[in-house]
């Protein structure tokens, strides 16, 4: 309820589109590859020291945990295939005897393939949301706020008390 | 720039990473203990208990203290226990999903001791062993005629062999006898000889064709000669091939009966694996120390190997590149480990203990040199094994010396209870392992034995004397099978003592049993041996004739021709004197 709460209000306040994208995609890159990693804390970072939207942000790593379930095979065959490539053998060597090499896990089939098919999407998930967010805006924000649902969600106490610690 | 960034946010994430690391700080030893656990509850298939886990960061190392793993074949025990291990781990390559303990020490190590309440067991283990109720319930006695026709006899075999011996021989010999020179033809042959001598001849012409004559009577007789020496040598090699046979046969009831009493007297099987039924628990036992580094360690590092392997699909694959340095998954580099023996601690060093000994080009060493103690003279062991391909490559060698046993429980079954109150022992011997299959030996010496041994039935008191009567015990033990589920195999000459004591104590249904038995066996043989008997004997007759004709002929060929040449050359001698005037 807090998240859909948040979303809406994020949705409908005066956040800028590209900061509810961002939260999209940061959120899709997290959700996709596995949690404990080095590349999360950097992503947690960056989420929270600049102004990416934390709602969609968090409803993004929700929704994409979800969707890892079903494809890690994929994304573990991704990595496999990059991993074991002889053209980059070479470099995949010289980057498992550094510090970051070790620290990030890359060497991990399912921490790199997810993390490659996360970053070759970011791009498109980044446009696609900033997209969404200013067609939602222009044709359904105003409909969206006259619905019952919407009422009842903003006339909730939940919502009156996250409103109330300004969130 | 505020539009940017959130400087909250970084107060935010400040807090974030301190609240994991501390909740991490906090629970490591927690989260350490649940995972050790869980390794090797999976690796043994049983509970497994850890009291306490701590940890220090500088330099960083884990402590584990009072370690309990059960023992799946008997719950009530734990297989092994230790008082405090202590590991000290490299934390670089651990980034590298690599275990890379640079010193551990187990101490308190035990084998086989009671638990305080019975462990879970989650995979059913390999079924113990069961000895005594077969000696004590016994086996069921076959008749004399079963027992025969079951049986492989050797008097069966020597008939057989005797009567092939024979129709070999026989007709070959009866040819040849029947074409010797018969008594009257060397009687015609003497009374020849005897006219050529006993001839005057008048002239040096009358001589040459006595001469001639004496030739052809000479190559004639020569011929049945020939005959008569060929007969011989043939019935030589006949008496040859048969004397032993015959030899067997007359020695082979008696054989077969020694063989055979002991299945009527009693309890032949149990007898035969008696050493083991009494010593083969705790010789297992003693067998679980010498071959701890196999038994524990060995397995442990095999399933890790294999678990690596089942974890791939589950969390992606960890593909390794070249290390710049080498290393194993798991590798430590130095070990020393204490093991518990009654009062007394037996150390042991290890060195480079890993599943992949590819990896660091030379096998896991272990060694045990403890001197003198109150409860041993000198303990060596040393060994190495090595993984390659998850396949066990080792070796080992012991010689242990004047370990002193004493009020050690053997076995305490409801019908046999056997007990050494004091003895001293010593063992030595070998052991090798290619491609998981072991070969080995060992010795194992009980000297200044005292035993207490009670039965309750006819069978077990008889072993319980006997074991009673004992002062000293040498068993031959071998070591063969999987290393993971070893057998081993021990004699001793307890097992013939235990025979000849059966035998001395037999009731008169089993006395009855073994003089059908010897019966039988020399009814068996009486029939062929008679009839084996008389053909030898009248192929020594045929030899005594033999001999006879050869004699006769030999005497005239030889005498009988000298003389008469003799006598007419002494005759022409004396004419020419005459003539001569010479007196």
């Amino acid at each position: 309820m807090i998240i859909l709460a948040k979303l809406l209000k994020a949705l409908h306040s005066d956040a800028g589109p590209w900061q509810l994208a961002f939260g999209i995609m940061f959120g899709m890159m997290m959700g996709l590859t596995p949690f404990f990693r080095f590349h999360n804390l950097i992503i947690l970072f960056v989420v929270l020291f600049f102004r990416v939207n934390l709602a969609t942000f968090l409803l993004s790593f929700g929704l994409f945990s979800v969707f890892a379930l079903a494809l890690d095979p994929l994304m573990m065959d991704v990595g496999e295939s990059v991993l074991l490539s002889e053209s980059l053998n070479g470099l995949w060597t010289a980057f498992y005897n550094t510090g970051l090499g070790r620290i990030s896990q890359f060497y991990n089939t399912l921490t790199l393939g997810s993390l490659l098919i996360s970053l070759l999407f970011a791009p498109i998930l980044l446009l696609a949301s900033k997209y969404l967010v200013i067609q939602y805006r222009q044709r359904f924000l105003a409909w969206v706020e006259k619905l019952w649902i919407i009422q009842l969600v903003k006339g909730s106490k939940v919502y009156q008390i996250y409103q109330g610690l300004g969130g | 720039m505020n539009k940017l960034i959130r400087w909250p946010g970084l107060i935010s994430f400040v807090v974030l990473v301190v609240a994991a690391g501390s909740i991490v700080f906090l629970f490591l030893d927690t989260w350490i203990k649940l995972a050790v656990i869980k390794g090797l509850e999976n690796t043994t298939g049983a509970e497994v208990n850890i009291g306490i886990v701590s940890h220090k960061f500088s330099p960083f190392g884990v402590m584990l203290e009072d370690v309990q793993l059960t023992d799946p074949d008997n719950p009530a025990n734990n297989q092994v226990q230790a008082d405090l291990i202590d590991a000290k781990i490299d934390l670089a390559p651990l980034l590298l999903q690599k275990v890379i303990v640079d010193d551990l020490t187990i101490s308190g190590l035990a084998f086989s001791q009671p638990r305080v309440s019975e462990g879970k067991v989650y995979r059913e283990s390999k079924a113990t062993e069961q000895g005594t109720a077969e000696v004590a319930d016994g086996i069921e006695i076959p008749s004399v005629d079963e027992l025969l026709a079951n049986s492989p006899l050797k008097t069966t075999q020597a008939i057989e062999d005797v009567q092939l011996s024979y129709e070999k021989h026989d007709a070959e010999l009866k040819t040849q006898y029947e074409a010797l020179p018969s008594k009257q033809k060397l009687a015609d042959y003497k009374a020849r000889f005897k006219a050529l001598g006993d001839t005057d001849y008048k002239n040096p012409a009358e001589l040459a064709t006595a001469k001639g004559e004496f030739d052809s009577l000479k190559k004639e007789l020569t011929k049945d000669k020939q005959k008569i020496t060929t007969f011989k040598d043939a019935l030589k090699q006949a008496k040859a091939d048969m004397s032993p046979k015959l030899a067997q046969l007359k020695a082979a009831p008696g054989q077969d009966y020694e063989q055979l009493q002991g299945v009527i007297a009693g309890d032949s099987g149990a007898i035969n694996d008696v050493t083991r039924m009494i010593l083969g628990d705790k010789a297992a036992l003693w067998s679980d120390y010498l071959l701890s580094a196999y038994q524990i360690a060995a397995p442990l590092l095999k399933k890790s190997a294999t678990e690596a392997e089942q974890k791939r699909r589950a969390e992606g694959e960890w593909i390794n590149f070249t290390d710049d340095v080498p290393l194993p998954d798991l590798l430590i580099r130095k070990a020393k480990i204490s093991l518990s023996w009654q009062q007394e601690v037996i150390d042991s060093s290890w060195t480079d203990i890993t599943h992949q000994h590819e990896k660091i080009g030379r096998p896991t060493r272990f060694n045990v040199n403890s001197t003198s103690s109150q409860l041993w003279q000198s303990l060596i062991l040393e060994g190495n094994f090595e993984l390659v391909d998850e396949v066990m490559k080792a070796s080992q060698n012991w010689d242990l010396k004047g370990i002193q046993l004493k009020d050690l429980a053997l076995l305490e079954e409801q019908k046999l209870t056997t007990r050494i109150n004091s003895s001293l022992l010593s063992s030595s011997g070998a052991l090798k392992i290619t491609d998981d299959l072991m070969d080995g030996s060992g010795k194992i010496d009980l000297n200044q034995l005292a035993m207490t041994a009670n039965g309750s039935n006819d069978l077990t008191n008889l072993i319980a004397n006997t074991l009673n009567g004992l002062n000293k015990l040498s068993i031959a033990t071998d070591i063969s099978g999987d290393f993971a589920d070893p057998d081993l195999s021990f004699s001793s000459d307890l097992d013939t003592q235990l025979g000849k004591a059966l035998l001395g104590n037999l009731n008169p249904e089993q006395q009855s049993k073994l003089d059908e038995l010897k019966q039988k066996l020399n009814g068996q043989a009486a029939g062929p041996l008679g009839k084996s008997n008389a053909d030898f004997a009248r192929w020594q007759d045929w030899e005594k004739l033999a001999e006879g004709d050869l004699t006769s002929v030999n005497d005239m060929l030889k005498s009988q021709f000298t003389s008469a040449l003799d006598k007419q050359k002494n005759k022409l001698k004396d004419k020419l004197k005459e003539k001569l005037g010479f007196e």
